[in-house]
């Protein structure tokens, strides 16, 4: 094997795994959950909010009354999104930016909005999500199929 | 008087050698796993005389479809990837022979009788087929085996069976995928003068069937048609030049081959008690294949004793790593471990230089 | 003028010869055609959606051929390491077009150790190619349930309850691929006349296509056709024989890996223990059908073979029921034609090659007689 060869071969690899590493940065997705909910940090009681709206990009995502919970999928570390508060009917519209990061580990993550409203640190308005384990009576059966006789994953049917 | 030693230990040892290496280091792996799994098998709670029971039971369903390997693999045509196409013409003579109204002992001889002539009609068309494309006998074959499985899911949905023990319900459309036959031949080779001993129970008639076969199978390879099918399969310009109809002689390794398959089918079907159409029988030609190769047999070259050894290697290692590993790591890796050894033995079968004839 | 007239005659007979399955395959599809009654728009869109689907899984077959060593079973091997990939790309939350990228470059690993090996064992197996490599798939396909079914959550970290068995250790007979769904698909993707052209995969599609007009160029690819020629004299002329052969599987079975990477994202759903084992099957039947053979494919085979394949594919069933009554008739005869397609490419093939050495005995024989009498 020539040295030039060897070079390039070892370019390209080294390519393929920045690039891959690129990739699993800013493709890793994650779920996040505004919760429009009370919430009691430090003695202090903070009550939920009559209307959110939680845009991501322009887009809406969520339509929050209180005791709501709304999410949106995202891929990256960081999410932007702006809040519609409406305190009352019929009241003017107030409007918040926020920028949340979320660790790279953490699938996802859920806002107690109106603590985030209120200003409080983080550490009070946001917690991991933990999916509510489902108990699963039985091992679904595996079936291989070493002959490929059975059609349906083909996507004969469409 | 010491190079007298040495020869004599030195020709011992080759001889160890020379019989190790005929003996195959995948087949000693198996030989000394089987062996294995029979010293733990009492440890993890499994009685010794139900497991033999099984691999014995076991034994007499199949062995008959791998003594179908030996004529082909005799006239080198190579191992038979096609067993499939002898399935079809027995399950055609047992669903005949049940729609018919035989019942008992008698239908196991009808489907027998029924399925000879489609064995034959099966197996001139294949063996002539196998005779244009010499040289590339066990892919086409396969596919061959694979096409006529895939024809007959049509035809049993479409052929007027009415058979209600058979057929799909009222309408008639088709036959049933999986059906019981205690009604008609199930165990009728196996409870044959069964001999029970404890937890011991040996199917001796579906034995002595066997023991049938395989008997009239090392005669007629004795015969002189049976020495110049060897002749033919070991040295076909050596054949041809003797004055052997080269030909011919692979046709009739064929069809014996295919009428084996019908049989064998039949039998396994009495053993297991259940007739299974549709695509049941893609399953069938690959363990056939590995077991006569995990009994010694190689592409071009296969005995009644490579047939009895890789059956019962074969089934053992089948029926005993479920129960051995269940009890022993409540972890059932036998089914992977079959399509590993099975197809790995296969494998290795077909990279050996030596045994590349053509 | 009459012997004009029947060479020409000749010449359309040996084209039909030639193209004979093909020709039967559109007779089929003429007949079920009108039987079906579907909508041109919808199977215009379903035959796009295939096409860009599979395309890319075909064009990896052609390199082998090219090499000589007949119909790649061992595709198999790719759309497994593909699988895997997925697997993992699926349990790190990687999402989109960088999941879609990430699986591609992870898979490349895994299938050129798996083609590396494959190539390794053919080559002592030359002459039987193609049933070596079709047990091959089947060993493999062992080794991958031993890894994906008992390994995976076990030994090799696996963290989301939706892939992993509950029992806590293999994974799930499904792996949910939603969120890569189409997401190649639906890049530059736009609508003509009801009908969805998937830009951004037939791009993928084009450009592999002409890297495989490239290689066949390059050094490697004029020894590989050596190779394919006659073994004997390739090495004659200072050819790695066995090295050529080994990279040309070790190239199929990398493609057949991103192959199946966008197959999958396609289909948005991954049946762990069966999608690759039919994968080979179909791609094979595809390629035969659109006029190839063992020893002779062309990328004009790749795509005439995916229409005509899947069209038969689509339309099959629903003729079925018109005739019989029962669609599962239609499904049975679409498996039937596949593996016909196959046994009847494989047998034209041996036969060709018998005839061929037959003539070229004859024609020695003819020679050294014309010696003997000189």
């Amino acid at each position: 094997m020539n040295k030039r060869r060897l070079f390039f071969g070892g370019i390209t690899i080294l390519l393929l795994v920045a690039i891959a590493a690129c990739m699993m940065v800013i493709g890793r997705g994650h779920t996040m959950y505004f919760d429009n909910k009370k919430l009691e940090y430090e003695g202090r009681t903070i009550d939920t909010i009559r209307r959110i709206n939680v845009n991501v990009n322009g887009e809406q995502v969520a339509k929050l009354s209180a005791k709501d919970r709304g999410m949106a999928t995202f891929t990256g570390q960081t999410l932007k999104f702006n809040l519609e508060v409406i305190r009352q009917k019929g009241g003017e519209s107030e409007f918040y930016d926020y920028t949340v990061k979320i660790p790279y580990g953490q699938d996802g993550m859920v806002l107690n909005l109106p603590a985030m409203i209120e200003g409080l640190p983080e550490e009070a308005y946001a917690t991991v999500f933990v999916p509510q384990v489902v108990e699963e009576e039985e091992d679904e059966e595996i079936v291989t199929d070493e002959f490929g006789m059975d059609m349906d994953d083909m996507g004969a049917e469409g | 008087m010491t190079e007298y030693v040495n020869e004599s230990s030195r020709t011992t040892m080759d001889k160890i050698r020379a019989v190790m290496k005929e003996f195959g280091l995948p087949r000693l792996i198996i030989t000394a796993f089987l062996l294995l799994m029979c010293i733990i098998a009492p440890f993890t709670g499994a009685n010794f005389w139900t497991q033999i029971t099984n691999v014995v039971n076991r034994f007499s369903w199949n062995a008959v479809l791998v003594l179908a390997m030996v004529p082909m693999v005799h006239s080198g045509c190579g191992l038979n990837f096609g067993l499939p196409v002898g399935i079809i013409a027995g399950l055609l003579g047992a669903t005949l022979s049940i729609e018919w109204g035989f019942t008992g002992p008698m239908s196991f001889f009808m489907a027998i009788v029924i399925a000879t002539p489609f064995a034959l009609i099966f197996g001139l068309a294949y063996g002539w087929l196998l005779n244009k494309i010499k040289g590339g006998e066990m892919m086409i074959a396969t596919y061959v085996g694979f096409s006529m499985v895939s024809f007959f899911c049509m035809m049993w949905l479409i052929l007027p069976y009415k058979k209600p023990d058979m057929a799909w319900g009222f309408e008639g459309t088709g036959l049933r995928t999986t059906f019981p036959i205690d009604k008609y031949y199930g165990g009728v080779l196996s409870n044959f003068l069964k001999i029970q001993i404890g937890k011991l129970v040996i199917p001796t008639g579906a034995l002595l069937f066997f023991a049938l076969l395989a008997v009239l199978m090392w005669a007629f390879l004795h015969t002189k048609t049976g020495t110049a099918m060897t002749a033919v399969g070991s040295n076909p310009t050596f054949a041809t030049a003797a004055g052997i109809n080269v030909d011919k002689i692979r046709m009739l390794s064929v069809v014996m081959s295919t009428w084996l398959a019908a049989v064998g089918i039949l039998v396994y079907e009495q053993g297991f008690g259940f007739v299974q159409l549709y695509n049941a029988p893609f399953n069938m030609a690959l363990p056939a294949v590995s077991a006569i190769l995990i009994g010694g047999a190689t592409a071009n070259k296969a005995s009644i004793t490579n047939v009895i050894i890789g059956t019962i290697l074969f089934q053992g290692m089948v029926t005993m790593t479920p129960t051995v590993m269940n009890g022993l790591i409540n972890l059932d890796i036998s089914e992977v471990l079959r399509v590993v050894v099975s197809n790995g033995m296969i494998l290795y079968a077909l990279t050996r230089k030596s045994e590349v004839t053509r | 003028m009459n012997g004009k007239n029947t060479s020409t005659g000749k010449k359309i007979l040996n084209l039909i010869g030639n193209n004979a399955v093909p020709i039967m395959f559109i007779i089929i599809i003429l007949i079920c055609l009108p039987m079906s009654g579907f909508s041109s728009t919808f199977l215009l869109n379903e035959i796009m959606n295939r096409l860009s689907r599979n395309a890319f899984l075909i064009l990896s077959l052609l390199i082998p051929i090219m090499a000589g060593m007949g119909l790649n079973f061992g595709m198999t091997l790719g759309a497994m390491a593909a699988e895997i990939a997925l697997i993992f790309t699926s349990d790190w939350q990687i999402w989109g077009i960088p999941g879609i990228v990430l699986a591609t470059i992870m898979s490349i690993p895994i299938s050129a150790l798996l083609g590396l090996m494959c190539g390794k064992i053919l080559n002592a197996a030359k002459g039987r190619e193609m049933i070596t490599s079709y047990i091959i798939s089947f060993f493999m396909n062992g080794v991958y349930q031993l890894v994906v079914l008992y390994m995976m959550g076990s030994i090799i970290p696996i963290t989301h309850t939706n892939i992993k068995l509950p029992r806590g250790y293999g994974v799930r007979a499904s792996v949910d691929l939603t969120r890569i769904r189409k997401s190649l698909d639906n890049v530059l993707a736009f609508n003509v006349a009801g009908v969805r052209i998937p830009v951004m995969t037939l791009l993928i599609i084009a450009a592999m296509c002409l890297v495989i007009v490239w290689f066949r160029r390059t050094k490697l690819g004029q020894d590989m056709r050596a190779v394919g020629q006659d073994m004997e004299v390739a090495r004659a002329a200072g050819i790695d024989v066995e090295g050529t052969r080994i990279i040309s599987i070790v190239i199929s079975t990398v493609l057949a890996g991103i192959g199946m990477v966008i197959y999958l994202q396609n289909m948005g759903d991954m049946a762990t223990y069966s999608s690759h084992s039919q994968i080979g099957m179909f791609c094979i039947a595809a390629l035969l059908v659109g006029g190839a053979s063992v020893d002779k494919a062309s990328i004009g085979n790749v795509f005439l073979g995916v229409i005509l394949f899947h069209t038969m594919f689509i339309l099959a069933p629903k003729a079925g029921a018109v005739i019989t009554g029962n669609e599962v008739i239609g499904e049975y005869f679409r498996v039937f034609v596949s593996y016909g397609v196959i046994t009847v490419a494989l047998v034209m093939y041996e036969t060709k090659k018998r005839r061929a050495k037959a003539s070229m005995g004859a024609q020695l024989e003819a020679e050294q007689k014309e010696e003997e009498n000189r």
